[in-house]
């Protein structure tokens, strides 16, 4: 039980490192669209790798969420 | 494509009467016909959710905010959803928890009896009919002019919104939540199959992800990074449209109610994982039809590159497909919102429980009549209207989150904070007042000041002993 909350807690510091890395200039440079890959816009590819990797941490979360073992179902 | 359109739209139409059939029940109890039992499973849980989520909003607006803003619109959108679904993981379980055991009728009747003042959920029906309706009137409206670009002269655009209210008040008349909930399966599945198809056809046009940049790169390179060629992709734009679209499963009712009427909570967590998913599924061909719209429409207005796209250069079958597809996004997202609404109304209603529902649907009726009218008047841009309407729904959150999950006795000075934000929020709406200040904008510093309120309301609040959930009378 200690063990998830501990990777609850990771989970939710990791969503919310990735949102606000989101807005600093490592992910939206101001008018900068190099390096590109495959072609596409550097903001649109970072953004893009942020998105899959919040809903991987979603994914993680239902697995570690410490309120759902036991959980009685409504 | 006139045949193309009748073919489809009778398979549609007929899809919807069955599930409005399936749904009716002759006996049904108020829980059955608002609530759709509490019973929803994984994949009707998740098409329900994305069809109210991704409407006109996604399926017209966001092509039209890539092509005038850029490759930023992304992280307006899918990031912000991205980060929704996982706060919906964290309140789900909180609100799920705190309705167990008691009828769930609506936000607004639970935020009153969490505060134990009714004024907290008048406060919160009253943001959600001022920010609900004009949403509904858009997306009526994006719908009436799209049959109006289908079938010019046929029908005058408030004929076209006047059926498709009609239609929508019939069918939830029939079937309630339940046969709302089928149609929205119904609807997420055409919906993401349509956007696909024409989404493809325009990635095509460039022959592949980088010679389509490429080409929008050489003609407007400030489409390729933030802030976008108009400047309104700026970080601060971003992170009250962040906040305002995490606010979504807390403040709009009609996401609340389906985090609660999922089967179980497991259901409901991977309801919110596969939400993710089918977000990222959704928006991605968005960009490509944006993308298509900057290359050979960057000069059109706003119809003329709807027509254009989604119409005269599609072949007729994927052209019609596109007409039902519209229809179904607008309509599945519009007769959600309005159902919500007359779930709200009825948590606020108290008496008899016939005299109730009769009032909730003369409420359903009514906001119905009040959205067409809006949907004559209204005119912007359906994405800049949807972020006005998350962000002033989104002005709640902070209320409803202390409500739901302070065990300790508040104090009700957060409610009338909400009221005073709502108010101030509304005056420069109307341009009474400025929308920044000190160079920050107002719906990011309403945000930032209900939740220190909100914060300082729990930390000062007294501790009660916890009592087990009385079953709601």
């Amino acid at each position: 039980m200690e063990k998830k909350k501990l990777y609850w807690r990771i989970c939710c510091v990791a969503a919310i490192g990735l949102c606000i890395l989101t807005f600093t200039p490592l992910v939206i440079p101001q008018g900068i669209a190099t390096p590109a890959l495959g072609g596409v816009p550097y903001s649109l590819w970072t953004s893009f790798i942020i998105t899959v990797l919040l809903v991987v941490l979603t994914y993680i979360g239902t697995r570690v969420h410490p309120g759902m073992q036991n959980e009685e179902e409504l | 494509m006139i045949f193309w359109v009748w073919v489809f739209g009778l398979i549609y139409a007929g899809l919807l009467v069955f599930a409005s059939l399936k749904s009716y029940k002759k006996n049904r109890s108020s829980e059955e016909f608002m609530m759709a039992g509490s019973n929803i499973g994984l994949t009707l849980g998740v098409l329900t959710f994305a069809a109210a989520l991704f409407s006109t909003f996604t399926f017209l607006g966001m092509p039209d905010f890539f092509r005038i803003n850029g490759v930023g619109a992304w992280i307006f959108l899918a990031v912000s959803d991205g980060a929704m679904v996982f706060l919906l993981l964290w309140f789900g379980y909180h609100i799920r928890n705190r309705v167990k055991g008691m009828e769930f009728r609506g936000v607004s009747g639970l935020i009153s009896r969490c505060y134990e003042n009714k004024l907290a959920g008048y406060v919160f029906f009253l943001s959600a009919f001022l920010f609900l309706i004009p949403y509904v009137g858009i997306q009526i409206q994006g719908i009436a002019i799209f049959m109006d670009a289908a079938f010019p002269g046929s029908f005058p655009a408030w004929g076209w919104s006047a059926g498709i209210v009609l239609i929508m008040l019939v069918y939830s008349e029939i079937g309630g939540l339940k046969a709302i909930i089928f149609s929205d399966a119904i609807q997420g599945l055409l919906l993401l199959g349509v956007i696909w198809i024409i989404g493809w056809a325009c990635l095509s046009h460039f022959g592949g992800i980088g010679p389509m940049f490429e080409k929008v790169g050489a003609m407007q390179e400030d489409l390729l990074s933030t802030p976008g060629p108009q400047g309104l992709l700026t970080p601060q734009f971003l992170i009250a449209s962040l906040i305002a679209i995490l606010m979504i499963p807390v403040t709009q009712p009609q996401f609340t109610t389906r985090i609660v009427v999922m089967k179980s909570m497991k259901t409901m967590q991977l309801m919110a994982v596969s939400l993710g998913a089918f977000a990222i599924l959704v928006i991605l061909p968005t960009i490509f039809i944006g993308m298509y719209g900057a290359d050979l429409y960057s000069e059109y207005g706003r119809d003329e590159f709807f027509a254009n796209a989604f119409l005269y250069d599609q072949p007729d079958a994927v052209a019609a497909l596109a007409i039902i597809g519209l229809i179904a996004a607008g309509l599945s997202t519009t007769n959600a919102q309005i159902f919500a609404l007359g779930s709200e109304l009825r948590g606020l209603l108290r008496g008899n429980e016939n005299s109730i529902m009769r009032k909730t649907k003369i409420g359903i009726f009514v906001f119905s009549i009040i959205a067409f009218f809006f949907s004559i008047i209204v005119f912007d841009q359906l994405v800049l209207l949807a972020r006005v309407s998350f962000a002033g729904t989104g002005i709640m959150g902070p209320m409803i989150i202390l409500g739901i999950l302070s065990d300790r006795k508040v104090s009700p000075a957060i409610i009338y904070f909400s009221l005073g934000g709502l108010l101030v929020f509304l005056s420069s709406l109307a341009g009474f007042i400025p929308d920044m200040y000190a160079g920050l904008r107002l719906d990011l510093l309403l945000f930032v000041s209900l939740g220190l309120v909100a914060l300082i309301s729990h930390l000062t609040g007294k501790k009660q002993q916890l009592v087990p959930p009385v079953k709601d009378r």
